[in-house]
């Protein structure tokens, strides 16, 4: 047997992400193939590179799927419940210590309670990182469209209705860095997260995540490797579209990359 | 230097994306399951490994990671 070698300050034994995790959760809770999983992965990567303090990291979440996330990875961390999510990062300001907090929100964060808190925290310019795990649904009510879902007939008259262009939406609320990603570019969001640690003032990422409840139970893709390569695959890098055609009205093109960056990068 | 791809057969799902995104094809979905009924990826050629990491950096799930060990000197 060879001496195992350690390397990036990590345990020699178990996954390099081993002191991020909370042991007695795994396995976790989420589906097979959920983009969550890669998102904290990427998240993870970013932190251990930027070479920060995980301590340093506050993790906020909501309700549903990503409310799970504070059961799992050991950062500091607070799930809100029905609360306000946004308004609870209002609040955490008063702390001291100056740590980053990284808002981890669903659909459901968005649109069921907390949307005016979006805008008022982007308004005020909030130090936060909001990272829109975007699925199209609302998975914890049972496959519910959403205002987030990609253009289908849901109207009572029969009309058909657009999803919310969320880039656009937050870059009119004054945000400083807008990207958008899918769970296959895990690395290149990772570049975001190393891009907006050092960045006072109000992020937002969104990620086209793949969801088992929104494909399942539609009848669509049954695989999850099929899930990934197709988010991929129908995925373009446009980095100077305009923001009024970032909507997610086609189902076959989902324009990714980073829109808005206000970083002032040398 | 060696490479070992270490599977953590407990956390896999089986979902198989590492076995997706591995360039060189070195992990297939085996037959072989664990005690969720989940087919776990298993190592077939580890001599393709070129240490790109993919199958870490995609697994949801943390369970599959590349360590480097130092060969012993004869």
């Amino acid at each position: 047997m060879g001496k195992s070698v350690q390397k990036w300050g990590v345990p020699a034994k178990g996954h390099p992400a081993e002191p991020f995790l909370i042991q007695d959760s795994f396995p976790s809770v989420f589906c097979p193939g959920c983009g969550i999983g890669t998102v904290m992965h990427a998240l993870i990567e970013a932190v251990r590179e930027a070479g920060l303090d995980a301590q340093k990291i506050h993790i906020i979440s909501g309700v549903g799927c990503t409310g799970k996330i504070p059961d799992i990875f050991g950062f500091r961390s607070q799930s809100s419940g029905q609360e306000k999510i946004l308004d609870l990062v209002g609040r955490l300001e008063k702390e001291p210590g100056g740590s980053k907090r990284v808002a981890l929100l669903n659909n459901a964060d968005f649109f069921i309670s907390g949307a005016e808190d979006f805008f008022m925290a982007a308004r005020r310019g909030e130090d936060v990182v909001v990272v829109h795990i975007n699925n199209f649904i609302c998975a914890v009510s049972e496959n519910g469209f959403f205002p987030m879902t990609p253009f289908i007939r849901r109207s009572v008259d029969g009309k058909f209705e657009l999803p919310f262009n969320m880039p656009h939406l937050a870059r009119s609320y004054g945000a400083r860095y807008i990207a958008r990603w899918t769970p296959l570019r895990a690395g290149w969001l990772k570049y975001s997260f190393l891009d907006v640690f050092p960045l006072k003032g109000f992020s937002y990422i969104e990620v086209i995540s793949p969801c088992l409840i929104f494909n399942v139970s539609t009848g669509r893709i049954q695989d999850p490797v099929d899930r990934f390569q197709f988010y991929d695959m129908i995925s373009e890098i446009r980095q100077d579209e305009p923001m009024e055609n970032l909507d997610l009205r086609r189902g076959d093109k989902i324009y990714i990359g980073i829109f808005l960056d206000k970083t002032h990068k040398k | 230097m060696k490479l070992h791809i270490n599977i953590h057969k407990e956390r896999c799902k089986g979902c198989g994306i590492c076995v997706e995104v591995c360039q060189t094809g070195v992990l297939v979905l085996s037959e072989k399951k664990n005690e969720r009924d989940c087919n776990i990826p298993e190592v077939v050629a580890m001599d393709e490994c070129i240490n790109c990491r993919m199958c870490e950096m995609f697994c949801p799930d943390f369970a599959i990671w590349v360590t480097e060990e130092e060969e012993e000197a004869a």
